[in-house]
């Protein structure tokens, strides 16, 4: 067990992380990972799914919560899981951002349990609640 | 067909193929196109968008976010809506609207620039959700791995309305 580690309380605050992905970020997000879906792109065809506009992808969504995760984490630290669950559309020039708290620590493994949500817009829309569990370094 | 016609046929296909697992090749992982995932999820720092950096690891975000590998998929592939045919399990052919609803990810080991991905996934669970017609949410198992072994568990699931 590392000296972070035994610092590591429930209840500490995780570092906010964010993102305002625009739709270039979409568009490059998108061909690099080979994602066609035209709720992420074609405004038109979002709207007739039910959706204000082009949406952000699940995975974008789930690097911020990674990198949440690596930042609790910190140098010499590892993200073993990470976990979303999206709960409302994030659009294209929403703010995104992740928040959360150590949920749970476990000194035998030295395993710490952060609870995250991430938030979007000027409303701050719980978009997606997350978790991940890290080794500190 | 009605929306509740169609959810149920998307139900009955997918309670067929429960359990069954399915293999597709993500080709092999190019540093480059690792770099570039990083850079387009607003990354910055040198190890996950420098190939060149001495520390550059793949981001540990970038095989379970590929859809497919290079180089990529025929036309004949694609639903109208742009997915996969065969993303979503149970919907080819049927005129549903599909979401993601999140992903739990589990890493066993580093992929690494170089290593040949395999993805295998079955259909594990259908639900269904909501009031009225509601919608389907369907649970996915995939296990990434090389000749090294597992690298990734996930667990995904779609929505599909």
């Amino acid at each position: 067990m590392t000296g972070l580690v035994r610092q590591v309380v429930v209840g500490q605050a995780v570092l906010p992380v964010e993102l305002t992905p625009d739709a270039v970020t979409l568009l490059r997000f998108g061909a690099v990972t080979r994602n066609a879906h035209r709720i992420h792109y074609d405004t038109e065809f979002a709207r007739s799914e039910g959706l204000a506009g082009p949406v952000v992808m699940a995975q974008l969504h789930g690097c911020l919560f990674h990198r949440a995760a690596v930042e609790f984490a910190g140098v010499g630290g590892r993200v073993r899981e990470v976990g979303w669950q999206n709960r409302a559309p994030a659009y294209v020039g929403d703010r995104l951002v992740v928040t959360g708290t150590v949920q749970s620590v476990d000194v035998s493994s030295g395993a710490v349990t952060l609870d995250l949500v991430e938030r979007c817009g000027a409303g701050g829309v719980v978009c997606c609640r997350g978790r991940a569990v890290v080794i500190p370094g | 067909m009605v929306r509740n016609a169609v959810l149920e046929l998307v139900e009955e296909r997918v309670r067929a193929s429960t359990g069954s697992w399915e293999r597709r090749s993500l080709g092999v992982v190019r540093a480059e196109d690792a770099a570039e995932f990083a850079r387009a999820a607003g990354e910055r720092a040198p190890h996950l968008v420098d190939p060149a950096s001495a520390d550059f690891v793949v981001h540990p975000m970038y095989v379970v976010s590929l859809l497919r590998g290079a180089p990529g998929a025929e036309a004949s592939d694609f639903r109208p809506d742009g997915m996969y045919r065969d993303e979503v399990p149970g919907t080819d052919g049927l005129d549903v609207r599909l979401m993601a609803g999140g992903q739990d990810v589990r890493w066993v080991g580093e992929v690494r620039a170089g290593d040949l991905i395999e993805l295998r996934r079955a259909l594990t669970a259908v639900e269904r959700k909501g009031v009225g017609e509601g919608f389907l949410l369907l649970t996915v198992e995939k296990v990434y791995g090389s000749a090294r072994g597992t690298l990734v568990e996930v667990t995904e699931r779609f929505i599909v309305r």
